[in-house]
């Protein structure tokens, strides 16, 4: 398979030497197995805990989850195969959590309905509903308020415009008491009642919010409720929820709302009740992923600018990148140093700032490029459909040589000098040494990131969005997507921008274009095996 | 660095010839990539200079020439840059230090051992890293808070989760750059360690490691630009201002209403650049010295 | 950790480039709005409470904001004895985040936030009402009507943002009468250019030029019989619309509106004395004036024969219809926020019109510039608050940006546009 690339004898030697001697000074062997129980120790001293949390919050499956990960982590490290497992465990480890879980949570959201207007549980709509279509009765007075409480219930002490004190609790309507004390407009004192102090109601609030003390016996008049705990004012509830029935009544115009299963209340003629929340929906989105009209239309074209835009960018950054590596890999050449510190600087700046430079430079009648460079001409870079192509992708170039600089001046240390040596002694030109010699080899490491390189500007929207925002978008088309829009910020524009957020119908595409990126990585990653043997 | 050759002055024609033949250009291509790569940058620290002004039109450069910028970056209290500079070095080192060992550890099993899935999990581990991140917050949020739930050390609001959930992407590319590297590095090497009565650990530890040094420096200083221009996941993750990074809290500077802290803000981006710059001149002998091609030969 | 990056980043220019895109159009979102003392009866009444209440508050503001609120945490405490956790967030991420969490319990109870996020945040069911009570009237009507959707009113407003026309009085003494005028003054003035407005390559601006829209009688919905937006009945489609169409691209010939002047670039060339007029914000002024400009503030001059309508942006703060602290956030935001004294301890850090009518008249009388936004403010007319205006914004400023580019007939790309607009509202 893949080993050595230098078979000679001597190199050999060195090798057995070199390695004899690291062996012989090192004996680490009980301080790597202290070092080794400790923290296995302390793993599932953790993993315990947190299992005994999650079983007493009665999460059986994640618990369960938890103590097998800390029992299967162990068993790895205290049996003596298993090597692989004991160098990929811990890495492995944090990817299934954070990354993993990542997609299969979007994976299951693409079947739900998460959006505007479906945020959340059915509890929460319903709360949220009943908040909402609280009506302030019109004109009504404002009640001065004092909560009181009798045996342990919290009750409405309120003075009337006539100055008299009403008394009610969510049970007993609204009456007349006598004898309460009022002291500067506020109801201090209430015969059979304890008036509660504003700790008391700050730790009762959740109770107290909810409280509605009806005006009469007329369920119609309205209710009392305060929302601070010093005023009250009457309200009439727009809807009713029956908890029985898991219906909504609106109270006005008396029509009933139904759970349709398809999470919101529905009214027989399919008027929807917002917020409603999420369910999930099967298929749905993926159908309407694929049938959505607004993606239907300029789907052929904006595929083909992707595929184009990803492959021109790894190509064109990878080219320059390499050439660099290679003209700043001789050691004769002076101030290398310098050259490649100013070089990582595109890549180190925080990227939204490079974005917002470079679209300032690129305006088309004050930007730098056009003002300075181009003595004032009107050039559009980024309001012309192909110009704005091309600005995005010598953007991305600067963006991203860096990344490739760096990457192929690591390999290219992998690759040991005498092999091209060896060519040009016999007789090769330096460029065919280099093209048959170290480019094969350098692609066997270098391939994997460059199809990788691809998948992230496949999904590139930072910079379509931050750079031309898709732009320029054709008028005519009737819909929102410009002609350097990609995939993935088309998604986001049917996604996000139109009429609400739908995570369902994002999440949807991101699995479908998750699909595609990945079938072709895989066919990519077939072709380098065959460059893989070369070796 | 390995330098050498001919002082220019003492140089005659033929030999200024053969230097430019075999160097000499080189340095003009080191040039005009200099001006492509630093123009743009160029603007941004002129504009840190020119309190008050704006960003896009600095066609005049350095017309203006105050620090004020950069002493005002440190005197808002609402905005701790000082802390933000400290937090960001925390995150960045550990978070990189963290994917370099993870990585290392991968890819020597890779390189090195021939198990079932050996194959599927090189090509998974890329795979993985493809999906488009259009929704990842609100998955990683929901995961931090219930880790939050049973240890709030490494749950929202702390940087230590922060720093899990970047090493969560320690596999991947990074993973497969140091598998092309290990596998460079003859197995004659660890047979005869391993014939000397050497263990896998310190095989790995004491004689791997060391012959691998520029390709871990190089994913060292990958990761660590990686964090310090992350601000999406830390935005969500960390609340308090005193525990942000510098990337979500420079970015607060523009992102406000109105943009009137483009200077400040450029000067922010300015010393934050210093954090990759320094860490690349400090890395930069492993990165370029040749250092396998020594000990491997 | 590379792949990692870009990741990252993709995420980050995702959220961040919505935030710009925002910043754009939403950056006008405030409007003129009023407010007035009301608390002060109430708080009384809190302070006479034992000060060891327990539970806390959490809020959401932005670095501004924050430093305020931070001073009214402080006495809220001392007064209650709970406390007020107030979070520093970036002012654009606050809807989303507050979307996504507060279904997840981790939300605030409180946060700060634009008129024009309502549509989603009621949508989402995370807000609940705010009672102002009789302290409604203390404030100014715009604000409060802003701040009520679908009537509900859900939040207390603390300022109002519309823009004007900055007027560099060396260059121009007088204030224009109407749209001609002003450019022949600006002719007059001999700077490069007449009048400025930042605009946007692709995107124009329909904010900005939304006064000017509105002059030709060409509001975006039509107006209910509560003088809320009717927004089943686009309103811009119409002959005014049409008349609009055709200035604009009249305009965009004779070179008055730019689109590759945008906001930073146009501020920049008002500041250096470029140009006589600047239509913007409060936002830009005091740049304007460290600048050394001597900046009056004039009404917006009326391009068609109808008055200039600037939309007003007004910003509150709002509950969380999952706070657990319903009390406790009500009396902060009623008692505490709602007073004269915060209010105009808030407009002296933003440079806003207080909502509260009482620190808005003392504002008024004591800054004119303020004055000279809050007397246009009382002609504007809040932003829309449909979730649906995302995509609205986008249609209508790429056809604007048409228009003004000379990208075809302008009457053709307007009625285009409007269909559009329906269609995606529907």
């Amino acid at each position: 398979m893949l080993t050595s690339t230098t078979t000679r004898a001597d190199a050999r030697a060195l090798d057995g030497r070199r390695a004899r001697r690291t062996a012989e000074t090192a004996s680490l062997g009980w301080k790597l197995l202290l070092l080794k129980i400790t923290v296995l120790g302390l793993l599932n001293a953790a993993s315990v805990y947190a299992a005994m949390v999650l079983f007493f919050n009665e999460r059986w499956l994640i618990g369960t989850l938890v103590v097998v990960t800390g029992a299967l982590i162990t068993w790895i490290y205290f049996q003596r195969g298993a090597l692989p497992a004991k160098y990929l465990a811990p890495g492995v480890t944090f990817l299934l959590i954070f990354q993993v879980f990542v997609i299969l949570y979007s994976g299951y959201v693409a079947f739900t309905n998460y959006g505007t207007g479906h945020n959340s549980t059915k509890e929460h709509a319903i709360h949220a509903i009943m908040l909402q279509t609280q009506d302030r009765v019109p004109d009504s007075p404002t009640y001065p308020l004092t909560v009181v409480e009798r045996s342990g219930e919290l009750a409405f002490a309120v003075t009337a415009q006539e100055g008299e004190v009403l008394v009610g609790s969510a049970d007993a309507p609204l009456e007349a008491i006598d004898g309460a004390l009022v002291e500067e407009g506020r109801i201090v004192d209430v015969p059979g009642h304890t008036v509660l102090s504003f700790t008391e109601l700050m730790e009762r609030q959740q109770e107290l919010s909810t409280l509605a003390v009806p005006l009469d016996e007329d369920p119609n008049a309205g209710a009392l409720r305060t929302q601070d705990g010093q005023r009250a004012y009457v309200y009439t509830s727009r809807f009713v929820y029956d908890e029985s029935s898991d219906t909504m009544t609106n109270t006005e115009s008396g029509e009933t709302y139904t759970d349709g299963g398809e999470g919101a209340f529905v009214t027989e003629s399919g008027e929807q009740l917002m917020p409603g929340w999420r369910v999930n929906v099967g298929l749905d989105n993926f159908v309407r992923a694929i049938t959505e009209e607004s993606i239907r239309g300029p789907l052929l074209y904006v595929t083909a600018w992707t595929f184009a835009f990803a492959f021109l960018s790894v190509a064109s950054t990878f080219v320059l990148g390499l050439f660099l590596a290679i003209v700043f890999n001789d050691p004769r050449m002076r101030s290398r140093r310098y050259y490649r510190l100013v070089m990582i600087l595109p890549y180190a700046f925080p990227g939204f700032l490079s974005a917002l430079v470079w679209a300032g430079m690129m305006n088309q009648e004050f930007g730098f490029i056009n003002s300075v460079l181009f003595g004032g001409a009107a050039i559009p870079w980024l309001s012309d459909p192909w110009l704005a192509k091309l600005s995005i992708l010598i953007v991305n170039l600067w963006l991203g040589f860096p990344y490739m600089f760096l990457v192929c001046t690591g390999a290219l240390q992998s690759i040991p000098e005498e092999l091209t040596e060896a060519a040009q002694m016999d007789g090769a030109r330096p460029f065919q040494a280099f093209r048959q010699i170290k480019f094969p080899l350098l692609l066997v490491s270098i391939a994997p990131l460059l199809i990788s390189s691809f998948a992230f500007n496949f999904n590139n929207f930072n910079l379509v969005y931050m750079l031309t925002g898709g732009g320029p978008r054709d008028i005519e088309a009737g819909i929102n997507v410009g002609s350097t829009d990609i995939l993935i910020s088309m998604v986001y524009k049917v996604a996000f921008v139109g009429a609400q957020s739908d995570y369902g119908l994002a999440s949807a595409f991101s699995i479908l274009i998750f699909f595609i990126v990945g079938t072709i990585s895989v066919i990519a990653f077939r072709r380098t095996r065959a460059l893989e043997e070369l070796n | 660095m390995g330098e050498s050759q001919p002082q220019r002055t003492s140089m005659s024609g033929r030999s200024f010839r053969r230097w430019f033949v075999q160097i000499g250009w080189r340095h003009l291509v080191g040039l005009a990539v200099v001006v492509f790569a630093a123009f743009p940058l160029v603007y941004v620290f002129s504009a840190s200079l020119n309190p008050g002004g704006t960003l896009i039109t600095a066609n005049t450069l350095f017309g203006n020439l105050s620090l004020q910028s950069y002493v005002d970056l440190f005197n808002r209290p609402q905005q701790p840059f000082a802390a933000w500079y400290l937090n960001t070095l925390f995150i960045g080192f550990t978070a990189s230090a963290g994917s370099v060992l993870l990585g290392a550890l991968a890819a020597y099993a890779f390189s090195r051992m021939r198990f079932t899935g050996r194959r599927l999990g090189l090509i998974g581990i890329v795979l993985v890293q493809m999906f488009p991140q259009l929704l990842a917050m609100v998955a990683i949020f929901l995961l931090m808070l219930s880790i939050g739930e049973i240890f709030p050390a490494i749950g929202l609001n702390s940087q230590i989760g922060l720093i899990m959930v970047y090493l969560g992407g320690a596999l991947g590319v990074n993973t497969y750059l140091m598998y092309g590297f290990f596998n460079t590095i003859p197995t004659s090497i660890d047979e005869a360690a391993r014939i000397d009565g050497a263990g896998h650990a310190r095989i790995f530890f004491t004689i791997i490691l060391p012959l691998v040094s520029p390709i871990l420096a190089v994913v060292a200083l990958l990761s660590l630009v990686a964090t310090l221009s992350e601000f999406v996941i830390a935005s969500v993750l960390l609340r308090d201002p005193e525990k942000q990074t510098l990337a979500v809290g420079l970015y607060q500077f523009i992102s406000q209403e109105t943009s009137q802290n483009w200077s400040v803000f450029a000067a922010g981006a300015v010393l934050a650049a210093i954090i990759p710059v320094v860490l690349f001149l400090a890395l930069q002998r492993y990165i370029v010295s040749g250092l396998v091609a020594g000990s491997v030969k | 950790m590379t792949v990692n990056t870009r990741r990252f980043t993709a995420m980050t220019a995702f959220l961040g480039a919505g935030a710009l895109a925002l910043t754009a159009c939403g950056s006008g979102g405030e409007s003129p709005g009023a407010a007035s003392a009301e608390p002060t009866e109430t708080a009384d009444a809190a302070q006479t409470a034992d000060a060891e209440a327990s539970g806390s508050l959490t809020v959401w503001a932005d670095a501004n904001r924050a430093e305020v609120l931070a001073d009214v945490a402080t006495d809220f405490e001392a007064d209650t004895g709970i406390a007020v956790e107030i979070v520093q967030q970036d002012f654009e991420e606050i809807r989303d985040q507050f979307v996504s969490q507060v279904p997840t319990g981790e939300g605030p109870d409180i946060a700060v936030g634009a008129h024009d996020w309502l549509g989603v945040l009621v949508d989402n069911g995370v807000v609940a009402p705010v009672e102002l009570g009789d302290a409604a009237e203390d404030f100014e009507q715009i604000a409060v009507d802003a701040w009520t959707y679908e009537g509900q009113t859900y939040g207390l407003p603390y300022s109002i943002e519309n823009i004007a026309l900055l007027r560099n009085t060396e260059l121009a003494p007088e204030a224009p009468a109407d749209f001609e005028e002003m450019i022949e003054m600006g002719e007059e003035a001999g700077t490069e250019y007449p009048f400025l407005v930042g605009l946007d390559p692709n995107e124009s601006d329909p904010y900005h030029l939304y006064p000017f829209q509105t002059s030709f009688g060409a509001p975006v919905f039509g107006t209910a019989d509560d003088g809320s937006y009717d927004s089943t009945e686009l309103a811009m489609g119409d002959a005014g619309g049409e008349d609009f169409a055709a200035w604009l691209a009249e305009q965009g010939e004779a070179g008055v509106l730019n689109l590759n002047i945008d906001g930073d670039l146009a501020q920049e060339s008002f500041n250096d004395g470029s140009a006589p007029f600047f239509l913007t914000g409060p936002w830009n002024v005091t740049a304007a004036q460290e600048a050394g400009i001597d900046v009056a503030v004039d009404p917006i001059p009326a391009a068609g024969d109808q008055p200039a309508q600037p939309f007003a942006g007004v910003q509150g703060f709002f509950l969380s219809s999952q706070s657990e602290n319903v009390l406790a956030a009500s009396n902060f935001l009623v008692n505490y926020v709602g007073t004269a004294e915060v209010q105009t301890a808030l407009y002296e850090t933003g440079g806003r019109a207080p909502a509260l009518s009482e620190s808005f008249e003392e504002a008024l009388g004591e800054d004119e510039i303020v004055a000279g936004f809050g007397e246009v403010g009382a002609e504007a007319v809040p932003m829309p608050a449909i979730p649906e205006m995302g995509a609205v914004w986008d249609d209508w400023g790429a056809s604007q940006a048409a228009i003004i580019k000379g990208d075809g007939d302008p009457v053709e790309l307007w009625q285009k546009m409007s269909e559009d607009i329906a269609a995606a509202i529907d």
